[in-house]
């Protein structure tokens, strides 16, 4: 092969490469400009659990391992306490609440079973999918930061709308956050 | 053998024992009967209606738990018409069950779940409001929840008929039946066999309430540490923490079967307990403080100052080890000391007993079994529980006769056919009249009871058709014990069989006994030896003899009486931390599970004797492993010859140690004794006359059941007298005073538990 050869065939390759990028150019964009803008997710994502109240801030979960017991990846921890104090004292709704309710993010694979299990809905996947840490350990979610009252929510997503259509890639919305135009 | 007969159950022809029940029939041949109501070995109640059957040329579905087969009877189990029925029985049990399955302490191992998982629609018709009833406690351990209940009667017939209390009986009719109590309180020994039988979550353990739930439990089956009656328990233990203790499954039937006295079922909060000692402690000064130091270094110390005491050290083994531990104490004294003196802490010496043991050890189920029971001193409600259980079930359920000899009217004696009220201290005088006739006016004399109740007693045991076991234990003088065990005779009738059975405290004093074979007695041991290693804590009473020792080893797993004393304290593991094997009161070896880690720094005791056989220079040859423990048992002691592990694996097929048998014996050093005893007496003693109160050994507080906070509710009394109870039969004011008016029968709802607060 001479060089002439390699020159020409390489110079194909930008013309074929770039000929592709410039086409793509005028066309619309679906790049999201997440952090800068929140992301759309579905009514039903499942991101970090919350741990829910009642309506007078009573949790609503009685420790019942039911979740556990569901969870395939076996990344809930509970540890029940009773507590015989009237409804007013008491920290959950029923005499029996979770001392301790761990979910190890390294573990969970976000299946949603735990939520199916639960008979009190007291948890639910929540929307926040913001994570990833700097200390594996730190993957170790505690009540204080599952529970409803306390977790904290990120800004960066929007849930949609029941009526929104966020599934199809390829449909004009003219709502503010799901497409942009440069 | 008893008679074969031809039953047909769908459709198939089966030949059964006449007079077998149809329910055990059909579930053996493998047709599922579901039943709430039935439980084997209990009254009939056929209150639940769900193990219903057709059988031909009977006019209506029947219950299958009433009947007994019948030849040619033809039975169908499934049909569409049986189904209808059960399905609508469930649906009505359903009607007023409360749906808190979550909350619920059963859920999971919950009867009624399990049937209605089979039998119940999803959809419920009944739109009424339930009837809510608060909870409650009806004692500091047995907590209630009325709603829940499904009235099968399970909990009344155990608490009559095994325990023999009626604490808990069904008041009202039809469908306002509940199940109660009287006073609001159970007045009782506490044994929550109640809660062990109930199908639901209506009673349930107050010491294990809502901490954590049955599945997520791992079961270790081992042997009670309490009784010498070596029940087979049950721990559930979830991360190092052991949570609660239950029997074994009764169709799995272990020795015991659902069977638990008190402190077997309630009393293990001590596993786990802050107080446990964490470290190996020095005092490197006479009366200075005990110091945390590491293992190394105890045992470094320990080995050098025993070695410095050369001969001068006795071992002091408890009861309450297991068979290893006490044989490696055992070997130490032999082997590395150097010495006789060693002996057993145990409250009496039960080796008179087998050294003359005539007849051979009563097991359980020939106590259940036998035709008459003698028993000769002692209570074995509290001492021996599941012993007492089986007799009451023998007199009450086959109509054996049951004999009492005692200077207390215990509560056994209101199932006794006879009780032979006795003098206090008069049991030598008993024992002579047994042997001899010829003084029965002398010797009924000095036992304040008419010749003519020795006269039945002699009589009833010659009319005995069947097994006699008889059984005394430490009330009786040394002397009197080995006159009786080596009296064998005495107690033959017609073609009877004479079985003895001793009634030890400890749960291991009778493997303390096979294993510490030339012993000495406490006293002397303590008396001799300059030095000491104690495994276990000595008795209160015997600590005193520990004073002004060189150099005194304790290995505990409290602070007690004994540590006091003691130069170096190394950590114990208790009995759920350990493998090992207890012998029980009819000589079955059975095994210790080791449940969870030894916790904070504790070793196994035998493993501690064996640091320090290492440190002064000798090997047991174990490798630490407690199977070559009990191999060097095997090889060494006798009566443990040829076992293993592997052969005590099966609970429900115990294995029996072979205590010999000896001949009659010249006794008549024993005889002179008893005589002169005998003549000490006066003829104008006063007799007991009160029962002693439920509970009232049961309930004491020990070094391990004080660590059960609800064990000084029961032995303390009421913290709160005005509706709060406490302990059985009495209640107490604050001032400590016993209470004599009747509590407010309802009052122990959820707000007073609030109240109840702890006295340590």
């Amino acid at each position: 092969m001479s060089i002439l050869s390699d020159v020409f065939k390489s110079t194909k390759a930008v013309i074929l490469g770039m000929k592709r990028t410039l086409s793509e150019i005028p066309r619309e964009k679906w790049t999201v400009q997440y952090p800068d803008v929140p992301v759309t997710v579905q009514p039903r994502y499942r991101g970090q659990h919350l741990l829910h109240v009642d309506e007078n801030g009573k949790e609503k979960c009685v420790a019942c391992y039911l979740c556990a017991a569901a969870c395939p990846s076996e990344c809930i921890y509970i540890e029940a306490q009773d507590d015989p104090r009237p409804y007013e004292e008491r920290v959950g709704r029923d005499e029996r609440y979770a001392k301790v309710y761990n979910i190890d993010y390294g573990r969970c694979i976000f299946c949603g079973f735990c939520v199916e299990a639960c008979p009190k809905d007291a948890i639910t996947h929540g929307y926040n999918f913001e994570i990833s840490v700097y200390n594996r350990a730190d993957l170790l979610k505690t009540k204080d930061d599952l529970l409803i009252t306390k977790q904290k929510q990120s800004k960066n997503y929007r849930v949609a709308l029941s009526t929104e259509d966020v599934d199809s890639e390829y449909k004009e919305v003219d709502s503010v956050g799901i497409k942009f135009r440069l | 053998m008893s008679e074969l007969i031809k039953v047909t159950i769908n459709e198939q022809d089966f030949e059964v024992e006449k007079g077998a029940r149809l329910i055990d029939v059909c579930r053996e041949k493998g047709f599922n009967i579901p039943s709430f109501c039935y439980y084997s070995d209990l009254a009939l109640q056929a209150s639940c209606r769900m193990c219903l059957v057709r059988i031909e040329k009977m006019p209506k579905l029947q219950t299958s738990c009433t009947i007994t087969c019948t030849d040619g009877m033809i039975v169908t189990t499934q049909s569409e018409e049986i189904e209808k029925a059960q399905r609508a029985m469930s649906e009505f049990l359903l009607a007023n069950h409360p749906l808190d399955c979550p909350v619920c302490d059963r859920g999971g191992e919950c009867e009624l779940q399990e049937m209605i998982f089979d039998w119940g629609d999803v959809e419920e018709r009944f739109t009424e409001k339930k009837n809510v009833e608060p909870e409650k406690f009806l004692s500091p351990i047995v907590a209630n929840d009325p709603q829940r209940c499904i009235v099968c009667k399970r909990c009344t017939r155990v608490c009559d008929e095994w325990m023999g209390e009626d604490a808990i009986e069904a008041g009202n009719r039809g469908v306002n039946t509940v199940i109660g109590t009287y006073g609001g309180w159970l007045n009782c020994s506490q044994c929550g066999n109640c809660i062990e039988v109930c199908p639901t979550g209506t009673l349930l353990d107050g010491v294990y309430r809502h901490e954590t739930r049955p599945w997520e439990l791992d079961q270790t089956i081992t042997t009670d540490v309490y009784g010498s009656d070596g029940m087979q328990l049950s721990i559930g233990s979830r991360g190092g923490l052991v949570h609660r203790i239950v029997a074994r499954d009764r169709y799995v039937n272990g020795l015991n079967g659902e069977f638990l006295d008190v402190k077997a079922r309630f009393a293990h909060e001590f596993v786990n307990h802050p107080d446990r000692i964490k470290t190996p402690l020095i005092r490197y000064k006479k009366g200075g403080k005990l110091i945390p130091a590491t293992w190394d270094e105890a045992i470094h110390f320990v080995g050098q100052k025993l070695t410095e005491s050369g001969k001068n050290v006795g071992v002091v083994a408890s009861p309450r080890l297991t068979n290893e531990a006490i044989f490696t104490l055992k070997r130490f004294a032999k082997e590395v000391v150097g010495t006789d003196n060693y002996a057993v802490s145990d409250r009496y010496d039960l080796s008179v007993f087998f050294d003359n043991l005539s007849a051979p050890l009563a097991t359980h189920k020939e106590i259940r079994k036998a035709k008459t029971l003698v028993l000769i001193g002692g209570e074995p409600e509290e001492e021996q529980t599941f012993t007492a259980k089986q007799m009451r079930q023998a007199v009450r359920n086959d109509g054996a006769k049951l004999i009492i000899v005692n200077h207390t009217p215990i509560r056994l004696s209101a199932q006794a056919s006879q009780f032979i009220h006795i003098n206090p201290n008069s049991y030598d005088a008993f024992v002579l009249a047994l042997t001899d006739s010829a003084n029965d006016d002398a010797n009924a004399k000095k036992l304040g009871i008419e010749t003519k109740d020795l006269a039945d007693f002699r009589q009833t045991l010659s009319e005995t058709e069947g097994d006699t076991v008889v059984m005394f234990g430490g009330d009786l003088s040394p002397q009197a014990q080995s006159v009786l065990a080596n009296s064998a005779d005495a107690f033959d009738g017609t073609n009877a069989k004479v079985l003895f059975h001793p009634l030890p405290l400890y749960n291991n004093s009778v493997g303390a006994n096979d294993l510490m074979e030339g012993k000495k007695s406490l006293s002397e041991v303590l008396k001799n030896s300059k030095a000491l290693l104690i495994g276990g804590s000595l008795q209160e009473a015997d600590t005193n003899l520990l004073a002004n020792k060189d150099f005194i080893v304790v290995q505990e797993l409290f602070e007690t009486e004994t540590t006091k004393y003691a130069d170096v304290v190394l950590p114990a593991a208790s009995f759920a931390e350990v493998d090992g094997t207890f012998t029980n009161n009819t000589g079955f070896v059975q095994r210790v599970r080791q449940a969870i880690e030894p916790v904070n720094q504790s070793k196994a005791d035998w493993m501690i004797t064996t640091l320090i056989a290492r440190e002064m220079g000798a090997d047991f040859g174990y490798n630490f492993s407690a199977t070559m423990v009990f191999k060097a048992i095997a090889d060494s002691v006798s009566a443990y010859e040829g076992l293993r592990y592997p052969a005590l694996k099966d609970e429900s097929k115990p294995v029996q140690v072979k205590h010999a048998i000896s001949a009659k014996k010249d006794l008549s050093k024993e005889f002179d004794v008893l005589k002169s005893n005998v003549e000490k007496l006066s003829d104008e003693a006063n007799k007991l006359t009160a029962t002693p109160r439920v509970g009232h050994k049961l309930h004491r507080l020990t070094t391990l059941t004080s660590k059960t906070a609800q064990f000084h509710l029961l032995a303390h009394g009421n913290p709160k007298p005005e509706n709060l109870l406490v302990s059985p039969l009495v209640q107490f004011n604050l001032d400590g005073t016993p209470r004599t008016e009747t509590a407010d029968a309802a009052a122990v709802g959820v707000t007073d538990r609030i109240n109840l607060k702890v006295e340590y």
